[in-house]
């Protein structure tokens, strides 16, 4: 359904130190500098599946996201959409697919959001019946039913969200993607987004590329995981085998009855990395075959009056492939 | 063709609901046009208090050549010049994404999709004036030629939609707008005056590369000597060769397109 062929994406920058003088002489002479921010990239994604795409800021998850969509160019590589090339913006590939970014609002801000869906039939051709049907699915999943005859900017960020979504469905795309769907939302808006698109998925089946800065987003929603660093896949597999791969440390973490002195907090870093420490706690991170010895170390030199042990989380492999290496 | 009547349908009924919403820009805009056309009638009426000619007109002949650009502007200002004031914006905001994907073309939404209903009125008023210089007008024009000067007025509307959006493209490389689309309206100020004042190269860059001449100048010159078949072929080729032109140049433009990062 989805398929990648070493896509790269390179912009051209101007840079520019600070300053009048080096305005003035950029004016004459500009320094460009070319930015990869997508690096050779392949994949394929299959219908039903919903793939997470994570990264830091600057990863390149977006500049993937709106080539795939045929929003920009690349620079080099090959892609296809439901067999169409996506930046080719074929009138057949476009009526199947969706974007939705959680920054960026697509329905008219002074009008009802249910005006805009109007449009939105008109636009994508949907007959009477189906998009009828398709509105009524919809905003009841997202219990929005009773919202769509105010206007948008009158709506909270997460009431417009919903909207953004029904918008983005209303004529079953076959390709779905999701730029930080949750950005900015409180905690029960996000769970409530979460079950919708799980929810969707499973009526409809189509293939999701959700890029998110939220881990909770991606370990809820996402059986398959791709990790951008630097424009490049570090990561491209199931979220089960980031734990088995790279989740070869735990966590200890001991409530202590009085501060640690140094020589201890010295003693202790031969048994793994110190993660944070205060007065009352510290949290050591060690290899899963170290576990029994930095145990035994915390209790000899620190006076402990808890001691739990902890398996490093997805969220936080992850974070650390999007930045580094993990160490195994 | 009709699915995009109808989107343009929901394009008025939209604007028209918004532009309820701001009543005092609704009633500024017709008093800034109202403006306008005095001042543009006055300084022709003044002009005309020191010569009885110009370019071979007339005082009645340039009448009806500046209520035909007072048409041009009110139709351009009601249907396209909102939207183009927006367009740098949506291309330096990335907002031009949502445009791009979906299965309508992108040029009909960007120049259409705003209706300006606060100059909505002063297109009545611009009509008013035109059919004014026409009754007013001394000898016999015809019903058959001012029909066929309506419709080249209208070719005029679109050959100055294309002209802006040629000065437009070039924000996708530039970042902003605001030289182009001065230098659009200062050569644009040469179709406010009779092309045959005009001489040499001017007037032919006038009625071919940049043919501002042939948004008004022209079609009033014909409407006055009687259209041929020359000069209407003139106008067809230069309204085909600027659609290609500026289709080609809206891809290129398209192609540079970087978005903007979230």
């Amino acid at each position: 359904m989805i398929e990648v062929d070493g896509l790269s994406k390179t912009f051209r920058v101007h840079k520019k130190a600070p300053g009048f003088r080096a305005s003035v002489r950029a004016l004459f002479r500009r320094n460009w500098t070319e930015k990869a921010a997508v690096r050779d990239v392949s994949f394929r994604i299959d219908e039903g599946e919903i793939v997470g795409l994570v990264g830091a800021n600057g990863a390149g998850k977006t500049t993937l996201v709106k080539m795939l969509s045929g929003v920009i160019h690349p620079s080099s590589g090959d892609a296809h959409v439901l067999g169409y090339r996506p930046w080719e913006r074929d009138d057949r590939f476009r009526s199947q697919m969706a974007l939705i970014m959680g920054q960026k609002a697509s329905l008219w801000w002074d009008l009802p959001a249910g005006d805009g869906f109007l449009l939105l039939r008109e636009i994508y051709r949907i007959p009477d019946d189906r998009f009828q049907a398709n509105l009524d699915e919809l905003s009841e999943m997202l219990d929005v039913r009773d919202l769509l005859d105010i206007q948008v900017r009158r709506l909270s960020l997460g009431e417009r969200m919903k909207m953004e979504l029904i918008a983005a469905l209303l004529h079953t795309p076959r390709v779905v993607y999701l730029d930080e769907p949750t950005i900015g939302l409180d905690l029960s808006a996000q769970r409530a987004i979460r079950e919708f698109i799980l929810t969707y998925r499973e009526r409809h089946r189509p293939a999701m590329i959700v890029t998110s800065h939220y881990m909770d987003d991606i370990e809820r929603l996402c059986e398959r995981i791709m990790i951008l660093r630097d424009g490049e896949m570090v990561y491209d597999g199931s979220r089960d085998r980031i734990l088995s791969e790279y989740a070869g440390h735990k966590i200890l973490i001991a409530h202590l009855r009085s501060e640690p002195t140094s020589e201890a907090l010295t003693a202790l870093r031969a048994h793994g990395e110190i993660l944070a420490h205060d007065d009352v706690t510290v949290r050591l991170e060690v290899a899963r075959t170290a576990v029994a010895a930095a145990a035994a170390a915390l209790l000899e030199r620190l006076s402990v009056a808890d001691l739990t042990i902890e398996e490093v989380g997805i969220g936080s492999i992850i974070e650390r492939l999007q930045t580094r290496e993990p160490s195994a | 063709m009709w699915r995009y009547v109808r989107l343009y349908a929901y394009f008025l009924r939209f604007s028209m609901s918004k532009a309820m919403e701001f009543r005092v820009d609704f009633f500024f805009r017709i008093l800034m046009d109202s403006v306008f056309y005095l001042i543009s009638l006055g300084f022709f009426g003044i002009l005309f208090q020191h010569t009885s000619a110009l370019a071979g007109w007339n005082l009645d002949q340039v009448l009806i050549f500046i209520s035909s650009l007072f048409f041009l502007d009110a139709v351009h200002m009601t249907l396209v010049a909102n939207n183009y004031w927006a367009f740098p914006d949506l291309v330096n905001q990335g907002k031009l994404d949502y445009y791009l994907i979906r299965p309508v073309a992108p040029l009909f939404f960007l120049t259409l999709r705003e209706f300006a209903a606060n100059s909505f009125l002063n297109l009545f008023i611009a009509i008013g004036i035109l059919a004014w210089s026409f009754v007013r007008y001394p000898g016999e024009l015809g019903m058959g030629p001012i029909a066929l000067h309506v419709v080249l007025l209208l070719v005029g509307v679109y050959l100055h939609t294309l002209l802006y959006l040629i000065f437009l493209i070039p924000v996708f490389w530039l970042q902003h707008a605001e030289g182009s689309r001065s230098l659009f309206f200062g050569i644009e100020l040469l179709a406010e005056r009779p092309h045959r004042i005009y001489q040499g190269a001017l007037k032919r860059l006038l009625l071919s590369v940049i043919p501002f001449a042939v948004l008004i100048s022209l079609p009033t010159y014909l409407l006055f000597e009687g259209a041929t078949l020359t000069g209407l072929g003139h106008i067809a080729l230069v309204t085909a060769g600027l659609t290609v032109a500026t289709y080609l140049f809206w891809r290129i433009g398209l192609r540079a397109y970087s978005s903007a990062s979230s």
